[in-house]
């Protein structure tokens, strides 16, 4: 019993989705999988009819005391405990197929967001935010997933269904018509109740996903709220949220208790019909009080179903307004669009047309700005990461390059790199040309005293959450060390030094020179220790270049540099 | 499909430090606190028993709505055991004397008891959630009301990430929990209990059949609620960690892309999921034991009913009639056994998520000690710190800032500038030694009092998602528009927050318009404007500016600054340079103490830096 149906789960890789249309997309999902859920369907139609055949023997049971039979009754006994075996074990093998449905869709999806968010890269946070991606991936995917855990029920629904119908038709044609005929009216009779209570349910899904993302953005900002203050308002804005989710909740309830309702009478009718006619037929002695009992059982048992096919209906329609919300996620488009040619190898210039910057090969370059804003721009663009048909590598434009090809060739640091959670170590498994070691790096960036102040040998410290236990300088600096480490032909620096103090600042300035060597490095900085080192610098004003020259000479010659570059009075 | 196929194993080396060890490979209970561990040194879990009397006293405080539903359940029970009665004693009739007039009173009575019992389903549903969605409401206000009043050194430890999986995916696996199983169980017990109550009353031979399953159902219950609860907390927390690699891939999107991570990333998400999905078959396995034991005790009951009815008819012991509701009721019995059965299960989840909510009700409150601040001085003596035993960060710091200056704190990375801070702004106390402002000490302040003295502004920023004005009156609520704008001019981001499309109501933060970190931590800065304290810690406050934006916005700061005290840790010397007093920081001492031009005379470290910077150009 240790092995289970999804022992093959999580897959290799979870294929491409059909994203045409939702049922498309709910097929492609159901058809990767239909192994699993055919077996279910298989179990759970086995124990349906198990369930649905009880009344039958039930009412032979009956009809033997009645007539004082002991073989027959005999018979009858067995029948129900055999009949009650088969219908647990078949029960019990259609819920682990049922489980291995679920988590097989659930998995699977799972496995196709997290591969869109790394398809989005650098674009994702632009195009949706962080708490839609948990949402999706908490909320909606589960509810996609729960419809696949209902099909071997809703088979076995069908089929017992049917069975029920046969037999019934067979011993009494009148009852069985009525019971045929009835059951699918009194579906249909709570079919107008089912929309309204699915937009209740989207609205309550929008208030819950609205309060638990103020939740979280309470949470992500709470040391400030700690330090400064506001916790009340924001506590409020949380408790308002929450009350309008139980306000929305309460309505929705109300008319899932009205389906409720419904869900006895409807059925209930059904039995009255069959009393009513079932009595008569036995008063003329058309009938045996036995086989009454067992049209009784019937009709009480075709309330599963009927109660199968009502969840099943909500469950589907919960399920197609969560695939809707993945499949729009997993239909996100990147902003930036690629070609598939690769990177000149022996390129003379990167230039931008917007600016008029050109980045010409082998140079160590400065970049200084009259506004930070500009200088993050520049960066995403020579990066290939924002508006790159603007840049061109000699004459042709970078938006034609293949996306690895740019960042295998041009690596460029944004302002705040993120330090990813697990051990230093950890911190520089990234590709890299193998030129520079992990330890000259770590020399160059000046960060080895932040190894120094970890637990152990350093690199097998952890890294608490994005580096929050380490403060910016060392953030920094582990950044720029893991960059130097990437080596990459052309590296672009946004400010790489500004949470560092003076003296590293210095270090820092002579030897990333020093090791870079040869190769093409941009660095946008105001500071003068790493102007200083650099072969040529431009200067920026308003997005495009207004001087260009050594430092030394544009100090000399350009009131503005000096203005934005110089320190002290 | 291919039988006994071996798992394929969890690639181990991609799992994130988080995740959590592999369970037994068939049913072997888990250790005492096994899982716990894991978040030892993080937040801390309650225990069962924390949980268990917590739920009771829940369940207490709604004691009336759960009457309410008890008693609506028992009514509708009641009507529901009408029909297979009525029934029962038509069969009888029609066997010794076939009539139709007798059909048509049973009819009525179906038809009047069906009514009644869809009504009375119709107010026990919307009695019960609205019982539940109360529950549920004041459960997840009373948790985040306890987060946001956690102690400030609490939340750095903790991290955001892990409070955020607390209010967020355990909150949700509660709302399933307390949304369906707690009214569905009441709802099921009363079932049970006016079921029971009508075969002793109609069939009280048959009561004997009913229950004579009840043992071997409550010994697997027994075995499996032993293995359950452990295994499903890990479980659950499991799959929130599956949600937090997702969340960091998303938030960590351009990191990733630039260093091509996103094959790591992926086997990540993989590795993950796998480990979660070895804990579902660990609990599927408990469950394929417990789920048949139970579902043949209520299936058997059934054929014991019938067997014992002709026995007991064959003595005349029971009617026709009796056998049949005897029959009828038993295999009622089983709908609500079952839901109930299945609903305990369900809760199981819940209860493991809700140990995971009042964990954060067990965390330590800060320490609270008696002395209001008589001045505004600031003093250290004999201050020692460190995060580890054995690792001083700060060593025997003694110092006095009297009301009004302006100390600019300097000295290499690591050397504990921003340790000295957080003390400084009372985030915690020293281990040993004194904090003092006015002569109370402020590591032991109520937090709401020591940010109204001291606050402390450091590079972190978060934009939260609200309005422009929500995000800077966190401290005044009620500042008006031109206050607003004030502090909007006093950190210089007058002149973008103007462009904005609807001014102060323009939403920013996540969803909303985008800021840059810079234009995020010129907020920040305009927050401490309108909190207004006498004592202010900058640490590196303008580093995400560039150099010209800084100097102008420390200018234009001034203003604001005048008067009050200002300690400011910085790496930029201008900085040292304009400030009353500078303290030069290495290895944990304070080095050298004095103003700039004494310093330089010293000729010490300070004045080497000073040279060094100044020297370039």
């Amino acid at each position: 019993m240790s092995a289970t149906p999804f022992d093959h789960i999580p897959v290799a890789n979870p294929g491409i989705p059909d994203l045409r249309s939702v049922p498309r997309f709910l097929w492609w999902i159901g058809v990767k999988q239909r192994k699993i859920v055919l077996m279910g369907t298989f179990f759970g139609i086995i124990n349906l009819l198990c369930v649905a055949l009880m009344p039958g023997i039930l009412g032979r049971g009956i009809q033997a005391i009645a007539d004082e039979n002991s073989a027959e009754l005999q018979a009858a006994v067995l029948g129900a405990l055999v009949i009650g075996v088969v219908q647990a074990a078949a029960g019990i093998l259609r819920h682990r197929r049922a489980v291995g449905s679920w988590i097989s869709a659930a998995t699977r999806l799972q496995q196709l967001v997290s591969r869109k968010a790394v398809n989005l890269g650098a674009d994702l946070p632009r195009l949706v935010s962080t708490g839609e991606v948990s949402a999706i991936n908490s909320n909606d995917v589960e509810r996609v997933a729960r419809v696949y855990d209902l099909i071997p029920r809703l088979g076995g629904a069908v089929v017992s269904f049917l069975v029920v119908s046969i037999l019934l038709i067979n011993s009494s044609p009148t009852l069985g018509l009525l019971v045929i005929i009835g059951v699918p009216l009194l579906g249909l009779a709570i079919g107008p109740i089912i929309k309204p209570l699915q937009n209740r349910e989207s609205s309550q899904r929008e208030k819950l996903s609205e309060s638990s993302g103020l939740a979280a953005d309470t949470v992500a900002g709470l040391r400030i709220l700690r330090g400064i203050g506001g916790e009340e308002t924001f506590l409020k804005r949380f408790q308002l949220a929450s009350q309008n989710v139980r306000a929305a909740a309460v309505r929705t309830a109300k008319m899932r208790a009205l389906l409720d309702g419904l869900q006895v009478i409807l059925p209930g009718s059904l039995v009255v019909g069959v009393i009513w006619v079932g009595g008569n037929l036995v008063s003329r002695g058309d009938l045996k009080v036995g086989e009454l009992l067992a049209f009784y059982g019937y009709s009480a048992f075709l309330m599963i179903p009927l109660q199968i096919l009502t969840e099943s209906a909500q469950r589907i329609t919960s399920g197609v307004v969560a695939a809707k919300r993945v499949m729009k996620l997993l239909q996100v488009e990147n902003l930036q669009q690629h070609g598939d040619l690769n990177f000149p190898n022996d390129f003379d210039e990167l230039t931008d047309l917007k600016s008029g910057l050109f980045i010409s090969r082998n140079q160590f370059i400065g970049v200084v700005c009259d506004n930070s804003l500009t200088a993050d721009e520049l960066v995403d663009r020579l990066g290939g990461y924002l508006d790159s048909e603007q840049v061109n590598v000699d004459l042709q434009p970078l938006s034609s390059i293949a996306r690895d090809q740019i960042r295998a060739h041009i690596y460029a640091q944004e302002k705040e790199p993120a330090i990813l959670s697990g051990t230093i170590s950890t911190l520089f498994n990234v590709e890299n040309t193998g030129r520079v070691s992990l330890e000259e790096a770590i020399e160059a960036a000046s960060a080895a005293d932040i190894l120094d102040s970890l637990e152990g040998d350093g690199y097998h410290a952890e890294v608490v959450e994005r580096g929050r236990t380490l403060s910016g300088g060392q953030r920094q600096r582990l950044a720029l060390a893991r960059t130097i480490f990437v080596d990459a032909p052309i590296v672009v620096l946004d400010d790489p030094t500004s949470a560092v103090d003076a003296h590293t600042e210095a270090r820092i300035a002579a030897r990333l020179k020093q090791i870079r060597g040869k190769q093409t490095t941009v660095v946008f900085t105001t500071s003068p220790l790493l102007l200083d080192h650099t072969d040529k610098v431009f200067l920026i004003t308003e997005g495009k270049v207004a001087a260009v020259g050594n430092h030394f000479e544009l100090l000399k010659q350009n009131d503005n540099y000096k203005r934005l570059v110089v320190r002290g009075e | 499909m291919k039988w006994n196929k071996p798992p394929r194993p969890t690639d181990e080396n991609s799992l994130p430090s988080t995740a959590y060890p592999a369970p037994p490979k068939d049913t072997t209970r888990l250790e005492k606190g096994f899982g716990l561990e894991k978040s030892a040194n993080r937040l801390p879990i309650a225990s069962e028993a924390t949980v268990n009397s917590h739920m009771w006293n829940l369940l207490w405080s709604h004691k009336r709505g759960f009457l309410w539903v008890a008693i609506l359940q028992l009514l509708t029970t009641s009507a529901a055991l009408i029909p297979p009665r009525a029934f029962g004693g038509l069969l009888e009739e029609l066997k010794n004397r076939p009539d139709a007039t007798q059909v048509k009173n049973t009819v009525y009575i179906v038809i009047a008891a069906l009514l009644l019992q869809s009504i009375f389903v119709y107010f026990t549903k919307v009695r019960a959630s609205i019982l539940g969605e109360f529950v549920l409401s004041a459960l997840r206000e009373r948790f985040v009301t306890r987060v946001i009043e956690l102690p400030p050194n609490v939340v750095e430890r903790a991290g955001a990430g892990e409070l955020l999986t607390r209010t967020t995916t355990d909150i949700d696996h509660i709302t399933w929990a307390v949304r369906d199983a707690v009214p569905v169980i009441t709802i099921c017990l009363v079932s049970i209990f006016g079921i029971s109550t009508a075969i002793a009353l109609t069939a009280p031979l048959f009561l004997a059949a009913v229950f004579i399953g009840i043992p071997f159902v409550f010994a697997a219950t027994r075995w499996y609620l032993r293995r359950s609860p452990q295994a499903y907390r890990v479980e659950s927390s499991s799959y929130a960690i599956v949600n937090s690699v997702l969340v960091e891939t998303a938030e960590s999107g351009r990191t990733i892309d630039a260093l091509r991570l996103g094959e790591q990333r992926i086997n990540r998400t993989d590795a993950s999921i796998s480990r979660w999905v070895e804990w579902e078959r660990y609990t599927l396995r408990l469950r394929s034991r417990w789920f048949p034991v139970v579902e043949i005790n209520y299936i058997l009951p059934v054929s014991a009913a019938l067997m014992m009815g002709a026995y007991f008819y064959n003595r005349d012991m029971a009617s026709i009639a009796t056998i049949t509701a005897g029959i009828l009721y038993a295999q009622m019995l089983a709908g609500p056994i079952e839901a109930m059965l299945w609903w305990i299960d369900e809760l199981q989840t819940g209860k493991a998520s809700l140990s995971r909510l009042l964990g954060i009700h067990e965390v330590e409150d800060r320490e609270i000690r008696e002395g209001a601040p008589a001045g505004r001085d600031i003093a250290g003596e004999k201050v020692r710190y460190g995060y580890r035993s054995g690792k001083d960060v700060l060593k025997d710091i003694s110092f006095m800032i009297e009301p009004g200056t302006k100390l600019a704190i300097v000295g290499p990375s690591g050397a504990g500038k921003s340790t000295l801070g957080r003390l400084l702004a009372g985030v915690q106390p020293p281990n040993q030694g004194r904090i003092t402002v006015g002569g109370a000490e402020i590591g032991y302040m109520p937090i709401e009092k020591a940010r109204t003295e001291v606050a402390l502004v450091t590079q972190e920023h978060h934009v939260f998602v609200g309005t422009l004005r929500d995000n800077i009156t966190l401290a005044k609520p009620d500042a008006t528009d031109e206050e607003v704008w004030q502090a909007l001019r006093a950190v210089d981001a007058e002149p973008w927050a103007k462009e904005l499309e609807k001014g102060l109501e323009t939403v920013v933060g996540s969803g909303g318009v985008r800021l840059l970190p810079a234009q995020a931590q010129q907020l920040a800065l305009s927050r401490l404007v309108l909190a207004d304290p006498h004592t202010l810690i900058l640490d590196e406050a303008t580093s995400l500016l560039d150099q010209q934006a800084a100097k102008h916005l420390e200018a234009s700061l001034g203003a604001v600054l005048a008067g009050r005290t200002v300690i400011a840790i910085a790496h930029r010397l201008q900085t040292a340079h304009d400030a009353d007093l500078i303290a030069v920081i290495e290895d944990g001492v304070i080095s050298e103490w004095g103003s700039h031009d004494q310093l330089l005379k010293a000729n010490g470290a300070y004045a080497k830096l000073w040279s060094s910077w100044r020297d370039e150009i």
